[in-house]
């Protein structure tokens, strides 16, 4: 129990005793109208998109056209996802201008998933390769919509560059035409040292 | 993970017996010694009734949206064990402790948990009663689950401590396992189906893979005999049956209403036969938790509750919002990931109510995972809208077939909608 949680628990005894009434309400999530557009996503993405498992990958902080792009991508079919194709559709529905711009405004937080120091080495040396596009810390390009893939959970991470290895995300999309020829050259065996590295990164 | 695990729980309460933490824990015990009011409400108060995949998350939501709300959550259990992932503890694959999660994270929120049974509610006097005591409430969130219709199976009510439905996770999945571990090779395994609505629409054939599974792996020479009181099965159709190919051992039978069971010559009887069993899991037809039948929150079938789709408020009782598997009305499946949407909306629906505010439009959505072997998975996922105050299904998607990759994403989800709901 950290020194933060014990402090949570003394105050909550102590205001469920002494909740003033008629308290004002301070400023809250609700008072952000997107804050109730979201909240199904946080079943997967986490709180505020800040995902804490090791598949879901972490929205918060993504550039908003990037976002944009790939929610009309998944409604269309164009990256193929069953879990995602039917909210996307939803988002599309409460808005996704809206909601792209909530996301992109949260401060990320890395994942919590850590990967060994010896496989986010090795990692370092295969993601030469990779700083041309995603940068030299793997922060993305916003203007060429490259996300950032630092801080991503390294589950995803390598379940991605299995997609983009086999084509199946957005088949035929020339944006990632030279990232799944890269993808094709690195063997497989070497995608979880990739994923510890961009995982491990700040 | 901010995940507590059984042992963080044990310290957290520890710690609060030491700041006595009456909130949490002085308000527990017997419900006979609970009189008149029991925790005077000083500032705006909501009460949830269950603390499972809606009333958790409602609870939790609530100080999420506006910490200055008082929340009061009676839940009799003292700890969460997940049904989702449950039927993998038929098949040996996880321990129903790596299912079994605290409430710390609630309590940590300022949520008050009362480990006791409601027993009554009174929304003229908006105070719902345990025991002797009250609660005095301003909104009160009702997520009672399900419970059973004994009564529809002849010599079910007398034999219900025996024969297992293991359809709430806890000690009945626990010894559901450990029938299916000690039956002979060469033993009938014979599980039911009740007719829908059912928690959990694909809960049974995710079971069937995992019994048949265990079976084919440990006891080649048995047999998983399936009675089905649906036409077909109910849901992910294609994907189980193709999945069952694997399992020549299962022997599936549609249309065959569970009508009555004797355990002394170990046979359950449908409208058309009879059939032995050598261990029996019998699920049977279901309602609304009782709470909501007590208090009226039914419709007139006495099973389900119909509810606003927009605040889940219940259409019968002013003041009384319900969630989770107890509703009924609205196109979706009563899975945990739609009760954790509606604790999310009702939540946030009172809050603004509470508030003087409107009422924001929040559809639910649908992730349900259902696991064909030891490692690989399938779902179905559905996204809906709310038109002219009604939710409407925009889509339902399938997996395209079964494998290891969406069974990793089935771990992301299980991670992901602990947090969401008890963190």
């Amino acid at each position: 129990m950290t020194s933060s949680r014990f402090a949570a628990v003394f105050l909550t005894a102590g205001f469920f005793f002494a909740a003033a009434p008629g308290a004002a309400r301070s400023a809250g999530p609700l008072d952000d109208p997107a804050f109730a557009k979201v909240i199904t996503c946080a079943a997967c993405h986490g709180a505020y998109g800040n995902s804490r498992s090791d598949m879901m990958p972490i929205i918060a902080g993504l550039d908003p056209a990037y976002f944009k792009r790939q929610i009309e991508n998944y409604a269309s079919g164009r990256r193929p996802s069953p879990e995602m194709e039917p909210y996307a559709k939803e988002i599309q529905f409460l808005g996704l201008d809206q909601i792209a711009a909530y996301f992109a405004a949260q401060k990320r937080v890395p994942t919590p998933i850590r990967s060994s120091a010896e496989a986010a080495a090795r990692g370092k040396t295969i993601a030469a390769q990779c700083v041309i596009c995603h940068g030299p810390d793997g922060k993305g390009e916003a203007a060429r919509l490259i996300p950032g893939i630092a801080g991503q959970p390294p589950g995803y991470l390598v379940q991605q560059m299995f997609l983009l290895k086999a084509d199946t995300r957005d088949p035929g999309d020339p944006m990632l035409a030279a990232k799944k020829a890269l993808m094709k050259i690195i063997p497989d065996g070497q995608f979880a040292d990739l994923a510890a590295y961009y995982s491990s990164l700040r | 993970m901010n995940m507590m695990t059984r042992r963080d729980f044990l310290r957290s309460s520890g710690v609060g017996v030491g700041l006595g933490l009456g909130a949490g824990l002085g308000l527990s015990g017997c419900a006979g010694t609970m009189t008149g009011d029991i925790a005077p409400k000083s500032g705006r108060r909501v009460v949830v009734i269950g603390g499972g995949w809606g009333g958790a998350t409602a609870a939790r939501y609530i100080r999420i949206a506006d910490p200055s709300i008082d929340v009061v959550l009676i839940e009799p259990n003292r700890e969460f064990v997940s049904c989702p992932f449950s039927n993998l503890v038929l098949s040996g694959q996880r321990t129903i402790e790596s299912l079994t999660l605290s409430y710390a994270g609630l309590r940590a929120r300022g949520v008050t948990i009362i480990h006791e049974t409601a027993t009554a509610i009174e929304p003229d006097t908006k105070r719902v009663r345990i025991g002797q005591g009250y609660l005095a409430y301003d909104r009160l969130v009702v997520s009672p689950g399900i419970d059973f219709q004994w009564e529809q199976v002849e010599g079910l009510a007398a034999a219900r401590d025996t024969v297992l439905h293991a359809w709430k996770a806890g000690p009945q999945t626990v010894e559901l396992a450990r029938q299916i571990q000690s039956m002979r090779d060469g033993g009938v395994f014979v599980l039911t189906v009740p007719p829908v609505a059912y928690r959990c629409p694909p809960g049974p054939y995710e079971r069937i893979c995992q019994v048949a599974w265990y079976l084919k792996q440990n006891k080649p020479k048995s047999k998983v005999i399936v009675l089905d009181a649906n036409q077909n099965i109910v849901s992910k159709t294609g994907l189980f049956r193709a999945a069952w190919k694997a399992y020549p051992n299962i022997d599936y039978r549609a249309s065959q209403k569970v009508i009555g069971v004797d355990t002394s010559t170990r046979e359950v009887r449908t409208e058309f036969d009879r059939v032995k069993y050598d261990v029996l899991n019998l699920i049977p037809p279901q309602r609304a938790g009782a709470i909501a039948v007590q208090a009226d929150l039914v419709g007139a079938d006495k099973r389900w509750c119909e509810v606003d789709h927009v605040t889940y408020e219940s259409v019968k009782q002013k003041g009384v919002h319900v969630i989770g598997d107890a509703t009924i009305g609205l196109p979706v499946p009563k899975s945990g990931n739609v009760a954790n949407n509606m604790g999310k909306a009702a939540a946030l629906s009172i809050v603004s109510l509470l508030n003087g505010q409107a009422v924001p439009l929040m559809p639910p959505g649908n992730t349900c995972y259902s696991w064909v072997s030891d490692r690989e998975a399938i779902a179905v996922v559905n996204s809906y809208k709310i038109e002219n105050g009604k939710v409407v299904q925009i889509e339902q998607k399938l997996t395209p077939s079964q494998s290891v990759s969406v069974a990793q994403r089935a771990e992301g989800w299980r991670q992901s909608i602990w947090a969401d709901m008890l963190s």
